[in-house]
């Protein structure tokens, strides 16, 4: 069962009476469980796409199901606890509260849950420890490197156990260490929690990590493929 | 999200600015401590007033000519000459007028009073000697006018305290002669110390009897009051009103409403102070709200400025699960904290200013100032500020509630 669904969605956005087609009909059925990496050059759509799928936009037509239900079928306040409980989020520009504690930004999402109090301690420690910045928990989010931050955006967003992740660009400010640190753990978080992963990337080292990509191109799927077990990544990395 | 992380997530976005968040709510603060000092002052103002009133005694009613003052205008209507010695005989007449006790005609001329090389600028008050019983004072030297005294004009003065020690700096002032308008007076006594009377200095005032001031001083035929004191604190209403009908028999008045003269007992002086402080309490306390309205307007628009620039905040914020409500009741619990807080401190300002000025005043202008803080007044003051946090913040709250996620991520 396809943990979402979509079919020929299209976005069409208007400024000053000019329209911009950012989708033209895209269709693709994503499992629980998958690693999926979105490809293609700027203003192909693929942002467009992620923030759709994340319902963090809406779609002009088409239809997008997730967990079976039309996304008409959501109310707002629907919407915002799928995307308190089921997804969690990872930007290029990590979005993390300013003068706070790596903590608080963790806790953040627990702020609107329905999860009780006495579980956040916890939850949070967890979610720091997974992404290995036990040490820096008190620190102020602006004293962290950009490879760190990115790494409490993760803990973020793993906090409440979403069934997906989307992570746009997460590795896009960061140099090649950080960048395979961040995506290590997304990895791990795929193998070990069964977590299905949507990211978007330029770029293919990142892509490698994925077991399907799909490739954008004018706000069409120009391809869609899966890559594999470790030997053939490789080779797709070349 | 519950109140209580909204509240504490309120707390994080107000401390994260703090400058700013100090002088938005400058506005609230100076507009609830104007109301607090308005209030407090009005309250220690009317306390001033009627304590000093009450110094005339309860019974004490006194009897002015023209109609009872109902505007601005009716003012030049109170120096009437309609008091004459044909009321004082008319209200004497048990028949007319029971339970009286004492009855003295006033007339006060304000002049310069001359010794020697002494000038000192004072009032005159001429009446009966029955004016020591109803002020209840008495002479520490030398002694009273009399009786005769008035019948006669004679050309005598009884001094206040203060002003016998500016003419004679503390020589001996018995027998002397002083000059008042060209008019010789011999000083025959010396009032005792007494202090205020109903907002008058009793001792800066020389005392003559009024036959002598209407012939000599200002050559007229009526009087300026006639102050008059009921038997016992019961009977002063029904005093009052034999005096009004007396009077419209002698002045030969049908319509009560046409009267020349206006009887005010104690009860109706105060109520009278009750309805004029609490009219410029009013008047003044609503030129203070317009500056809480000038502030509720700036806290109005720095909350916008501060929605603008949270864009990715907000965002965020959705798109990690917060409601459209969660992010509303987030910003209006800023705005109502910013304003309560503003209250908060307008009402410390306010308490402790208007503590200052009735110590100053009663330190300094030796007022019997007593420093009255209005609890309603406080509570007043903070459930506004409140309020007009609720009311101004809405509309910044609903903006940041309305905006998509999507659009606030995007924002730079």
């Amino acid at each position: 069962m396809a943990l979402m669904e979509i079919e020929n969605i299209t976005k069409v956005y208007e400024s000053d009476g000019v329209e911009t087609h950012a989708l033209c009909g895209v269709s693709f059925a994503i499992d629980k469980g998958e690693f999926v990496a979105i490809m293609g050059p700027s203003g192909s759509g693929k942002s467009t796409l992620l923030h759709v799928l994340g319902f963090l936009d809406r779609h002009t037509d088409g239809v997008y199901r997730f967990e079976n239900k039309t996304m008409d079928e959501y109310s707002s306040d629907e919407i915002a606890l799928v995307r308190n409980e089921k997804m969690g989020f990872i930007f290029q520009a990590f979005n993390l509260l300013a003068r706070v504690s790596v903590y608080e930004n963790v806790t953040l999402p627990l702020l609107y849950s329905r999860i009780s109090k006495k579980e956040w301690h916890n939850r949070v420690e967890h979610a720091i420890d997974a992404v290995g910045l036990s040490h820096r928990s008190q620190f102020h989010t602006s004293k962290l490197s950009g490879g760190e931050k990115q790494r409490v955006a993760i803990a973020r967003a793993l906090v409440l156990d979403p069934e997906v992740i989307f992570a746009d660009e997460p590795t896009g400010n960061l140099d090649s260490v950080s960048g395979k640190a961040v995506m290590t753990i997304l990895d791990e978080v795929n193998r070990k929690q069964g977590t299905t992963i949507i990211l978007i990337t330029h770029e293919t080292v990142t892509a490698a990590f994925a077991h399907r990509v799909i490739t954008m191109k004018d706000g069409h799927v120009e391809h869609d493929r899966r890559v594999g077990k470790d030997g053939e990544k490789r080779e797709y990395k070349k | 999200m519950k109140l209580r992380y909204a509240i504490i997530q309120a707390v994080h976005g107000l401390k994260s600015n703090r400058s700013r968040s100090a002088l938005t709510i400058l506005g609230i603060v100076i507009g609830i401590t104007a109301i607090m000092m308005v209030m407090a002052i009005g309250a220690g103002a009317q306390e001033l007033i009627l304590s000093q009133i009450q110094g005339w005694g309860s019974r004490t009613i006194s009897i002015e000519p023209g109609r009872e003052p109902q505007g601005p205008s009716d003012f030049a209507e109170m120096y009437t000459d309609s008091l004459t010695e044909k009321d004082i005989r008319a209200l004497s007449k048990l028949a007319n007028v029971q339970d009286l006790k004492d009855m003295t005609p006033v007339v006060t001329v304000a002049a310069s009073v001359n010794y020697k090389n002494e000038s000192v600028r004072t009032t005159v008050w001429g009446s009966s000697d029955l004016l020591t019983d109803i002020l209840d004072i008495r002479p520490a030297e030398g002694a009273m006018f009399t009786d005769e005294d008035v019948r006669q004009r004679a050309s005598v003065a009884v001094l206040g305290a203060e002003i016998k020690n500016k003419l004679f700096n503390g020589q001996n002032a018995i027998g002397e002669k002083i000059k008042v308008k060209n008019q010789s007076l011999r000083v025959i006594g010396v009032m005792g110390k007494k202090g205020r009377v109903s907002l008058v200095n009793v001792d800066d005032i020389i005392f003559i009897p009024y036959t002598t001031a209407q012939e000599y001083l200002l050559g007229i035929n009526y009087y300026h009051s006639i102050i008059a004191q009921a038997v016992t604190d019961e009977s002063v209403e029904r005093v009052a009103r034999d005096v009004e009908l007396t009077l419209r028999e002698t002045h030969g008045i049908a319509d009560p409403s046409k009267d020349d003269f206006h009887v005010t007992t104690q009860a109706d002086a105060i109520e009278r102070v009750g309805v004029i402080t609490g009219v410029l309490t009013l008047l003044l306390g609503a030129v203070a709200a317009i500056s809480l309205v000038v502030g509720g307007i700036g806290i109005m628009n720095i909350m916008l400025v501060a929605v603008a620039e949270r864009t990715r905040e907000i965002g965020l914020r959705k798109a990690v699960g917060a409601r459209d409500r969660d992010i509303l009741i987030q910003f209006l619990c800023e705005a109502v904290m910013l304003t309560g807080i503003g209250g908060i401190v307008g009402i410390a300002f306010g308490a402790f200013l208007s503590w200052s000025a009735s110590f100053l005043l009663s330190r300094f202008a030796t007022m019997q100032w007593a420093f009255v803080f209005p609890i309603d007044a406080a509570l007043l003051g903070l459930g506004v500020s409140a309020l007009i946090g609720l009311v101004f913040g809405l509309y910044p709250a609903k903006k940041a509630a309305g905006k998509s996620p999507i659009e606030a991520l995007r924002y730079e």
